[in-house]
């Protein structure tokens, strides 16, 4: 297959997988009397810009929110997960592959489970219905993946460049820092990508532990179009759909990360 | 190397700066609210209303009250289906709210569960409320709570396809008029009836105006009355007087449904009267039809004010005082306008009669209508709920019939229900 | 052969192995201060909510004894109530069905895209980016889109049936539809997942070994399944072990779509533990914390066969 074709194929490829997400967009730009037209509209006919009014005007403060939680649980979740994917991987103290079980256990745990236990936690540690209190939170959801990860692909490093680096006389932090991380950037960004993922779309820690805040996340936002008896579906999908841009932005540009580390991470005998 | 480890990293948290401050600085209006005065008490306030933020009239109205009471109010909106579970673990951590609006059937849950105080132990004076109305919130004779507004079920109509169709809406005035009404939509080339039958609350709300219509009781799902109802239900589907849509349908969506104009009628509720007056075509309201003809007992929607059980006895003296502020005949007016709510106290109704005629239907249907929990079911109600719904869910998806799925959910009822 | 040797220097190794260089008794425990952050992670956030729905399950906890915190101990009689109810055996059923049969399409889907998409062609990393897109939708988004998909009536998908002259199919409200509709919106927000971790694996795999299998005379099909399957078996078993264990936890999706109804035909553990704690007006901890204890324990038992599987791999 020359290149022009495949680039051809990726692109009916990727429209067939983003169907839903267009249909989102359909739905947002579609008034009431048409919202169960049957059949339906393929393309909005006969458009209505209130939900996108009504995002404009009331989901802003959600969406800055939303991102400061995604990036926050980012940083937590890399500042804990790699050196214990590093110590899992290569410094292997005694008891490790049974931590490593646990890890993949600990994931089991339903959220509606974890969202309870925390409530407690959280309201006698005072840190309920704070948005820094759902970064931690939130990056519950990515660490035991994050070390997981960390320690498989740093097991691949080969033992040869850590032996290099203590005969340097680099004792395992040095090395850490200096070695290992500039060789791991597929992880990180991996880790990376999926701990802003999960903490982007929360719904249940968001609800639970951050109801009451003053600054909420972009899926607690969202119930304001849901009342207990009316839902605003061209509102939700307004926001759902204005919500997906500057977060799909930071997607396209991140992956440029881990095109660019196939020598970067490479392993040469 | 070390400048393509810490690029990441750096962007990161310059991103992670300017998100913080972008966040901060648009400071929320978010959907809690808080006026402050020094030397107020500072009490909690919450809603299943989360649509409303704090410009809407509703906040304002519970800020002016909490004032006159002497407190700040730090008000908060929840999702309505959530709100229970909340208000069990708040009362379980011992951080319950002061004062809580929530659905009236989960009113006997929470005061068996022990987090509400008694209107007695309150001192609040709950005799202007309809009786009707109140009825949900009793529990063993205690009342738990008063009704900040009612809502409840009745048939809209489409005018103008029903008058294409042949069909005097007047005319609906039992099942069988009913079925004969839909025939003649369907001979018509619209589609008859939609309704939300979907296996939640919601659908057992929207159930009840049968069952209740056909005479069957809630204490007993497996009678020859309480067959019919769901046979009814599962003929229009057989019959194509109903869509199959209906089994996954929420109100929301039978309401969407009715709007492209191709329904004859929609079981929908007093709130949508909002949106009834946007559609393309005209409409009506009739109340809900019996099977032997008058009015169905619709089951009564809307929420109750009540206070929940704090370590500090003395704060009720001020709670009370926000509950009789919110309630007064006075504001009930002006809160239930808003919410789209039938007031539920005798003398407002006729003033909101008054002020629109178009609510004459839904305060008949009001006065007509019953309270799931009423009848001391209490929490029986919700075990015997959700057996329905399972039964009319098999009914209609043809899994079993009317008669089995009503029997077996009889006997799952009758062996969990205290 | 050149893949061979290939294949021992650059497989990823998951298993924390113990081989004969032991490093001396400082690193070792050096090694769990590095842990130490993870640890206090474990304690705090894991175990505790662990043990709660642990205790839920051993109680006897009405809406009172919640509150109040004084609940009957029962011993496993919550865990009878589970066993011997009518809906046990469909969603243990249904839950076999939903996870076998998602995770087999997502990860072969999966597969086959990284593999297209590491090939540089043009826009293939933005391509690739934009596959993750889904995974910016709060669940209750996508899930509401699948539904308005699926709709009997208004749903694009029938639209699209009727319009080849094929019936009409009552996705989300026919008992014998509603699994397989909530399976496909599964496949569909699982597939990036998938993508993103084989593709990384893939970029692991150094340029020399296709290379030297192209001069081997090797077309792509036999290149895939010399070199590039048996390299990426490493990342291939974590990628399907933690897809087993996230699809296990699968909640939203089914909920929304259907309420794991009619009926209980869409029904999995998951859901019925959630319908049982939270679903009805009146919540009934004891049996929903049991299911879902028995949720978990099928989980420890699928990842202890995965950490046999990789002993077996080290020792090879």
């Amino acid at each position: 297959m020359n290149r022009a074709l495949k680039t051809v194929v990726g692109v009916v490829l990727t429209a067939v997988m983003l169907f839903p997400v267009y249909w989102m967009f359909n739905v947002s730009l579609t008034g009431t009397s048409d919202m169960r037209r049957d059949p339906p509209y393929l393309f909005p006919l006969h458009p209505t810009f209130t939900g996108y009014q009504a995002v404009l005007r009331d989901q802003m403060p959600y969406l800055g929110t939303s991102l400061a939680i995604g990036l926050g649980t980012v940083v937590l979740t890399l500042l804990v997960a790699a050196p214990a994917g590093y110590s899992l991987a290569k410094l292997r103290p005694l008891g490790g592959q049974p931590l490593t079980f646990i890890l993949l256990i600990a994931q089991m745990i339903p959220g509606i489970i974890m969202a309870m236990g925390f409530y407690a936690i959280f309201l006698s540690a005072g840190i309920i219905n704070t948005w820094w209190g759902l970064v931690i939170a939130d990056s519950t959801l990515a660490v035991p993946f994050a070390v997981l990860i960390f320690t498989a692909f740093m097991s691949g490093i080969p033992d040869e460049l850590i032996s290099a680096a203590k005969i340097d006389g680099a004792g395992s932090w040095r090395t850490f820092l200096h070695i290992v991380l500039p060789i791991s950037r597929n992880p990180i960004v991996t880790v990376s990508l999926f701990a802003f993922l999960w903490a982007w779309s929360d719904f249940i820690f968001a609800s639970t532990l951050n109801s009451g805040g003053t600054m909420q996340p972009i899926t607690l936002g969202i119930y304001k179009y849901i009342g207990n008896n009316n839902q605003e579906w061209n509102s939700i999908m307004a926001t759902a759909v204005v919500a997906s841009i500057p977060a799909a932005f930071l997607l396209v540009v991140a992956q440029r990360y881990v095109a660019a580390g196939v020598t970067a991470g490479a392993v040469k005998d | 190397m070390l400048n393509s480890r810490r690029r990441p990293l750096g962007l990161a948290l310059a991103g992670l700066a300017l998100a913080g401050t972008v966040a901060g600085c648009s400071n929320a209006k978010g959907s809690s609210d808080g006026g402050s005065s020094s030397g107020d008490q500072q009490f909690t306030f919450w809603d299943p209303y989360p649509q409303f933020d704090g410009s809407s009239d509703w906040v304002k109205l519970v800020s002016s009250c909490g004032k006159d009471a002497g407190a700040t109010i730090k008000r908060t909106g929840y999702d309505t289906s959530d709100l229970a579970n909340k208000a069990l673990l708040a009362g379980q951590q011992g951080s319950s709210p002061d004062i809580i609006v929530i659905d009236n059937p989960v009113i006997s849950t929470l005061a068996d569960a022990g987090v509400l105080t008694s209107a007695d132990e309150l001192k609040l004076d709950t005799s202007a409320f309809a009786e009707n109305i109140t009825a949900a919130g009793v529990v063993d004779g205690k009342t738990y709570g008063v009704p900040i507004g009612a809502n409840t079920l009745a048939l809209y109509y489409n005018a103008d396809l029903l008058k294409k169709a042949g069909v005097d809406p007047a005319s609906v005035t039992s099942w069988e008029t009913l079925n004969a009404a839909l025939a003649k939509v369907k001979a018509a080339r619209g589609k008859g009836i939609t309704f939300s039958g979907i296996g939640t609350e919601e659908g057992s709300f929207q159930f009840l105006p049968w069952f209740w219509g056909s005479g069957a009781d809630l204490k007993d799902l497996a009678s020859a009355d309480g067959v019919s109802a769901v046979n009814l239900w599962a003929d229009w589907l057989k019959k194509g007087y109903a869509p199959n849509s209906v089994i996954n349908n929420t109100q929301t969506t039978a309401w969407q449904e009715f709007a492209t104009g191709k329904f004859g009628f929609v079981e929908n509720g007093t709130w949508q009267m909002g949106n009834a007056a946007k559609l393309g075509f005209k409409y009506g309201v009739i109340s809900i039809p019996g099977k032997d003809g008058g009015a169905a007992p619709a089951p009564t929607g809307g929420e109750f004010v009540s206070a929940p059980v704090q370590k500090d006895a003395g704060r009720y003296a001020t709670t009370t005082k926000i509950i009789d502020c919110l309630t007064n005949p006075g504001n009930l007016l002006k809160t239930d306008t808003t919410l789209s709510y039938i007031a539920p106290i005798a003398d407002v109704q006729q003033q909101q009669v008054t002020e629109d005629p178009k609510l004459a239907p839904w305060v008949k249907a009001v006065g007509d209508a019953k309270g799931r929990t009423s009848d001391n079911l209490g929490t029986n109600y919700p075990i015997i709920s959700e057996q329905m719904w399972g039964a009319f869910q098999n009914a209609m998806s043809g899994s079993a019939s009317a008669e089995s799925a009503m029997k077996t959910a009889q006997e799952a009822a009758a062996s969990k229900v205290k | 052969m050149s893949i061979r040797t290939a294949d021992r220097t650059s497989r990823v190794d998951t298993r924390v192995s113990t081989r004969e260089e032991r490093p001396p008794r400082y690193r070792r425990l050096l090694g769990w201060a590095y842990l130490v952050p993870v640890l206090v992670y474990l304690i705090a956030f894991y175990a505790y909510p662990l043990y709660r729905n642990v205790e839920l399950s051993l109680r006897d906890y009405t809406v009172r004894s919640f509150v109040s915190g004084d609940a009957r101990f029962i011993g496993l009689d919550n865990f009878r109530e589970v066993f011997s109810s009518p809906t046990f055996a469909s969603a243990i059923i249904h839950t076999a069905i939903f996870t076998f049969v998602s995770i087999a399409f997502q990860y072969v889907i999966g597969l086959a895209l990284a593999v297209f998409y590491n090939q540089n062609f043009r826009l293939s990393g933005t391509l690739r980016a934009l596959f993750l897109v889904p995974w910016l939708l709060p669940l209750i988004v996508s899930a509401s889109t699948w539904s308005w998909l699926l709709n009997s009536e208004s749903g694009v998908v029938n639209a699209a049936l009727e319009a080849f002259g094929l019936p009409q199919i009552n996705w989300l409200t026919s008992p014998t539809w509603s699994l397989i509709a909530v399976i496909i919106a599964n496949i569909w927000i699982g597939i990036p997942f998938n993508l993103v971790i084989l593709h990384s694996g893939l970029q692991n795999i150094p340029d020399e070994l296709f290379e030297a299998s192209a001069l081997d005379g090797a077309d792509a099909w036999r290149t895939f399944r010399h070199v590039t399957f048996p390299l990426l078996k490493p990342v291939s078993a974590i990628t399907l072990l933690l897809g087993f264990v996230y699809t296990l936890k699968v909640f939203d999706i089914i909920w929304i779509m259907t309420r794991g109804g009619p009926g209980a035909s869409s029904t999995t553990l998951s859901t019925w533990s959630y319908q049982l704690g939270f679903g009805s007006l009146l919540p009934h901890f004891g049996p929903g914390a049991a299911v879902g204890n028995i949720l978990i324990i099928v989980a420890l038992v699928f990842g202890l066969l995965y950490i046999r599987y990789e002993n077996a791999q080290a020792k090879r």
